[in-house]
């Protein structure tokens, strides 16, 4: 393996929490990898591990061909975004991206001041070098912590939740522009988020983690498509998950659980019978929730309050319509919950 | 590096032990001799001097709460012309050192004061018409400075009351009186707990006041060190353990009926706006400057008096003659500029140390979390919850004798005593402080700094101490402050040559030279002040 950013076995404990189990992964130099996972997954322990801020309890780090494991933050040449930007407050737009150049960014001139220039040009905000930080809109900081990070040219740059601080309307467009200048630069990242979404658009390549393990890597469409754990089948994107007769109304096996995108569900003249309680409209298309009944079904319903979502046309049915779902693109997994068949 | 920080944090710990907590230890021990504790429990006097300890602290605190609520509540909730300025003008006399409080007392109200001269000519008598001195005198001071507790602290609390809650009492029809009483005072208790403890553990430990004006009246401090100037060092010993008793007793009472921040922490909207009066608009200004003036009418008598030459104001109601010279004479004689020189270097140099370990104490238990990272808390405020007294009693007892094995150097005598005493009361102001700041530094900024290449040190001068620099002036200026003021331990340990001001405004006095007191008096209240304003970046708090 000849991994640009390398992570062997990674562990780590906090008192008796394992925050990471025994965590591989490789990273190829330019790529952009999304950490992707619930809260306590592991995948900010991960990132402070890349960023040196904490040590491991085993496993090595491996940088460029380098052994990193031990080296402390300051000599790893690594660039971080965090959280809530973490800009200096008592330094200027200016001397903020200097910090990591070694010098006072006041200097007027010279390699330091084209330095802090180009950085920020970067980011789109030249001419910003004596502005406070305290005065930018929460895009603008962010942009300024991405152009600190970047200025020192890093190895790796290092994104904690980058998006996650600023409003929703903003976070799309600025998610594209991220992407943007770490592609320009070619820089070898790593994000963490806990937004599908966000992992989905930033990351060439996804990392789901679950309870400090890797539960599956691969690219947006793999994870979607081919999920390899039910975990991961649910965690990205919607899914419907049935058990049961009605899991095997839609085409599973006996004693799998299945999962059906609400897409990939639609209004058929036969198949598993349900009356649409709700529907949400969204445009192009509208979500309905069916209460799917037994009648149809090889075998009465054990869930009798299913819900189910479904995506089709605005049109498609009404509420209070009676309706047969019919699915393409089952997933099906073994159930882990060993709920018996019905 | 953890490990590092971890030998680091045990070190720190062991040597605040060994100053904070050791001496008091050997105080204890000393004190538990079956015969001197015998001696003392028989004593009927003692317990009158422990009674009047306790009972003139929570006179205190009844007097100050009384006087510093309602003018908290006044200057909150009603705007009138100057208001912002009075209120933060008489916030000052909490922060102006006890002994030049005391002094500026007794120029004003002392039988040879102003107001009593005034009597005397208004009403003919040829004597003064009264003699400031005994408990009430005491409380009277006590009530006089100690109010600013509770009037900070009130203010702060109604600062944090979410308007929208009493407006809410009254929407769902409760009446002013009701709303105070069942909404605004219940969340008002932690902030007037707060101050309730703040004024008891001064009170308790206060020395200036019942030094200069208790006469044969006698409280702890002053009968601590009575004894100890007599030579009696196993009975001030005991009286030192039984007053540090009673402090570790009453906080831990006041702790607990500090009770629980929910409260306030439930409320987190802003203060409504103070009441712009239409009516009585008039009569409040008035009031309230006549009572700030009142109130400060101390610190300016103090002014003027150091403005009266020696020997120049005999019966006369206003002193006849005002010059500079009282000021002249402390720069130009030595003997009198030694003590002003020790007492800033003497504070620079507690400061300066207290400073150095409130940092790192901040980084070792809120950055490292070192194990000991408790005890090293504990040792930094321990010497809060004693009085001065006890401190200084401890002090003197540890680092008499010559026992290098069992840790005691002879430091009493030389000029090293009063620097570590003062370092000793400086520590818990310094270290509440600083640890407050580094609690609300985002650890990430530290991080950020490191990420970029910075080392160690370059943190923290580029990063940590820049951003930590309003907890760091704010505990820098608090601990100068006492330090240059203090009055109690140095008049346990001082010695000639390392006489702090607040000696030598003694001697003034007992020479009678009260324009030389008093001019030492204002310095200490400029230098003070001074400290204070720099301390708070510039605002006076308000």
């Amino acid at each position: 393996m000849n991994a640009y950013l390398r992570t062997e076995e990674l562990s780590k404990r906090f008192g008796a929490t394992v925050a990471l189990e025994r965590f591989s992964i490789a990273i190829e130099r330019g790529e952009i990898l999304a950490l992707l996972g619930p809260s306590g997954s592991g995948k900010t322990t991960t990132l402070r591990l890349l960023a040196g801020f904490e040590t491991p309890d085993a496993g090595r780090i491996w940088l460029d061909g380098e052994d990193i494991t031990g080296l402390p933050p300051a000599r790893r040449r690594s660039g971080m975004v965090f959280q809530h930007y973490a800009l200096f407050p008592h330094l200027d737009v200016g001397e903020n991206v200097a910090f990591g150049l070694g010098g006072s960014g006041k200097e007027e001139g010279g390699s330091m001041a084209q330095r802090v220039r180009g950085a920020l040009e970067l980011v789109q905000l030249a001419g910003f070098e004596r502005r406070k930080v305290q005065e930018l809109s929460g895009g603008q900081q962010q942009r300024v912590a991405l152009a600190r990070a970047l200025a020192p040219e890093p190895r790796v740059l290092l994104l904690d939740e980058p998006l996650s601080n600023l409003d929703p309307a903003l976070r799309e467009r600025t998610r594209r522009e991220l992407r943007h200048v770490i592609k320009r630069v070619g820089i070898t990242s790593v994000l963490v988020t806990h937004e599908q979404e966000e992992a989905f658009d930033l990351g060439d390549r996804v990392a789901v983690l679950r309870d400090g393990r890797l539960e599956q890597l691969g690219t947006a469409d793999e994870l979607y498509e081919r999920p390899r754990t039910l975990f991961v089948a649910t965690f990205v994107g919607r899914a419907n998950v049935l058990r049961g007769g009605i899991a095997r109304a839609l085409g599973g096996k006996p004693g799998d659980v299945v999962v059906v995108r609400p897409e990939r569900l639609r209004f058929a003249a036969q198949g598993l019978a349900g009356v649409v309680r709700e529907r949400r409209y969204t445009g192009a298309a509208a979500f309905y929730s069916v209460e799917a009944h037994g009648d149809g079904a090889a075998a009465p319903v054990a869930q009798s309050t299913l819900r189910i979502e479904v995506q089709a046309s605005p049109d498609a049915a009404a509420i209070g319509d009676t309706v047969h779902l019919q699915a393409s693109g089952v997933l099906a997994f073994p159930d882990d919950r060993g709920t018996p068949a019905a | 590096m953890n490990r590092r920080a971890e030998l680091i944090g045990w070190v720190l710990a062991a040597s605040l032990a060994w100053i904070v907590a050791y001496p008091i230890l050997i105080v204890v021990r000393d004190a538990t001799h079956a015969s001197t504790i015998t001696a003392f429990v028989r004593r009927p006097s003692e317990w009158q001097v422990l009674w009047a300890s306790i009972w003139i602290s929570l006179a205190s605190v009844a007097l100050a709460a009384a006087v510093g609520v309602p003018l908290a509540f006044l200057f909150t909730r009603v705007a009138f012309p100057g208001s912002r300025m009075l209120g933060a003008l008489i916030a000052l006399p909490a922060v102006l050192p006890p002994l030049v409080g005391v002094i500026a007392f007794l120029f004003l109200y002392g039988e040879s004061g102003f107001v009593a001269r005034g009597m005397q000519a208004l009403l003919g008598l040829d004597h003064s018409p009264w003699h400031l001195q005994g408990a009430g005198a005491i409380l009277l001071v006590h009530a006089y400075s100690m109010y600013v507790y509770f009037y900070l602290l009130t203010r702060a609390g109604l600062a944090r009351i979410d308007g929208s809650m009493i407006e809410a009492a009254q929407a769902l029809g409760a009446s002013r009186w009701t709303t105070l009483r069942r909404v605004t005072l219940p969340l008002l208790r932690p902030a007037l707990a707060g101050a309730a403890l703040l004024t008891f553990m001064t009170a308790l430990g206060s020395f200036s006041a019942p030094y200069v004006f208790g006469g044969g009246f006698r409280v702890m401090p002053t009968q601590i060190v009575a004894s100890k100037l007599n030579g009696d060092i196993p009975r001030a010993m005991v009286e030192t353990v039984a007053l540090a008793l009673v402090a570790l007793v009453a906080l831990g009472l006041l702790r607990r009926s500090e009770g629980e921040d929910v409260l306030v922490a439930l409320g987190k909207g802003t203060a409504p706006p103070p009441r712009v009066l239409v009516g009585s608009r008039g009569l409040v200004t008035t009031a309230a400057w006549l009572l700030a003036v009142f109130l400060l009418l101390p610190h300016l008598t103090l002014l003027l008096i150091s403005l009266v030459p020696y020997a120049t104001w005999t019966t006369e109601t206003l002193p006849p003659v005002l010059t500079l010279d009282n000021y002249r004479r402390l720069f130009a004689e030595s003997d009198r500029l030694e003590p002003l020189v020790n007492s800033l270097w003497m504070a620079a140099v507690a400061t300066a140390g207290a400073l150095v370990i409130a940092l790192l104490a901040g980084w070792l238990t809120v950055r490292r979390r070192v194990r000991p990272r408790r005890l090293i808390e504990h040792f930094v405020a321990l010497p809060w919850a004693l009085p001065g007294t006890v401190f200084a009693l401890a002090l003197a007892t540890a680092f008499s004798v010559s026992r290098p094995l069992a840790l005691r150097w002879v430091l009493v005598g030389t000029a090293a005593i009063l620097p570590l005493a003062y370092f000793v009361r400086s520590l818990p102001l310094a270290g509440r402080a600083v640890l407050a700041g580094y609690r609300q530094l985002d650890p990430a900024l530290e991080e950020a700094a490191a990420i970029l290449g910075a080392g160690r040190w370059r943190v923290l001068w580029r990063v940590t101490v820049p951003l930590l620099r309003p907890s760091l002036a704010a505990g820098a200026s608090l601990a100068f402050v006492t330090a240059l003021g203090d009055f109690v331990t140095s008049i346990v340990l001082y010695t000639y040559n390392t006489r702090p001001i607040s000696i030598e405004i003694l001697s003034s006095l007992r020479l009678n030279e009260l324009g030389i007191a008093a001019a030492f008096g204002v310095l200490l209240m400029v230098v003070s002040g001074a400290a204070l304003l720099v301390g708070s970046g510039g605002h006076v708090r308000s």
